[in-house]
């Protein structure tokens, strides 16, 4: 199952466009991801910080769902949405497992953890997005960048 | 991505080429064992052609790291884009990682 082709567009009266796809749980496919996002990106101009912020942001969050939301299940897929709001660039990524307590992650600034060999994924995303939230089960984030 | 190593001034001085992220952490993590291997006591990393780093290159070099301080190791990485040291700087791994702007500096300070 790959439907990184086919996108599902939707438009209101306040959005851009929104395009939604769905990838298999497989590493393989983050930067196919970040690439296809990146590349909606073009026509606002974005500077490359923010470019690299959000490509990023995007690998770490579909890693997480590929990794630790589906466990690499190949059965199971990552739906990633994303759309504009006049400057404001949003990206939603829902794994099929069963969430997270996001509200209880380690501080990996921390200096018992600042050694540790992971934890600072979703703790870069919230550093460097504008604006993060999570849905109450922890298994879909939506992130949002001014451009 | 790529790791060359060179001997200047007796020191060794890897240069990583292209992207530290999930794909590439491992492969770099096997050539810095290597060196580790050896207890390579002094080694500067210069990041001039690194375009990318992710949470597990952070990681992984976290890890080179720690393995290097096992025998007393030290290790010091040079010339990050601005966008990299960022990384470094946000996740506090400034205060781990002796960080440095220009290889030379490093170099000719390393006693």
């Amino acid at each position: 199952m790959l439907n990184l082709g086919l996108s599902v567009f939707s438009r209101n009266k306040d959005r851009d466009r929104k395009a939604v796809f769905r990838i298999p749980s497989r590493i393989e496919h983050l930067r196919k991801t970040s690439s296809r996002i990146l590349d909606a990106l073009v026509r606002y101009n974005v500077p490359e910080t923010t470019l690299f912020n959000i490509r990023l942001c995007v690998e770490e969050a579909v890693r997480n769902a590929i990794v630790h939301g589906n466990h690499c299940d190949k059965h199971l897929s990552v739906t990633i949405a994303h759309w504009a709001e006049g400057r404001k660039f949003f990206i939603e990524v829902a794994d099929e497992g069963r969430g997270f307590d996001y509200r209880r992650l380690p501080d990996p600034t921390d200096s018992e953890h600042i050694l540790r060999n992971s934890g600072r994924g979703v703790y870069l995303i919230r550093k460097l997005m504008d604006k993060v939230d999570f849905n109450e089960a922890g298994n879909r984030i939506r992130m949002m960048k001014h451009l | 991505m790529g790791v060359k190593t060179e001997v200047k001034n007796g020191l060794t001085v890897c240069h990583v080429e292209g992207e530290i992220d999930i794909n590439t952490a491992p492969e770099i993590k096997k050539a810095f064992d290597r060196l580790i291997g050896k207890k390579e006591p002094k080694i500067i990393v210069n990041f001039t052609r690194v375009t990318y780093v992710d949470s597990s290159g952070l990681a992984t070099l976290v890890e080179i790291l720690k393995n290097m301080r096992a025998y007393g190791g030290r290790m010091r990485l040079t010339n990050l884009s601005p966008k990299i040291k960022g990384l470094f700087e946000i996740t506090k791994l400034e205060k781990l990682f002796e960080i440095m702007a220009d290889e030379n500096d490093a170099i000719s300070d390393f006693a």
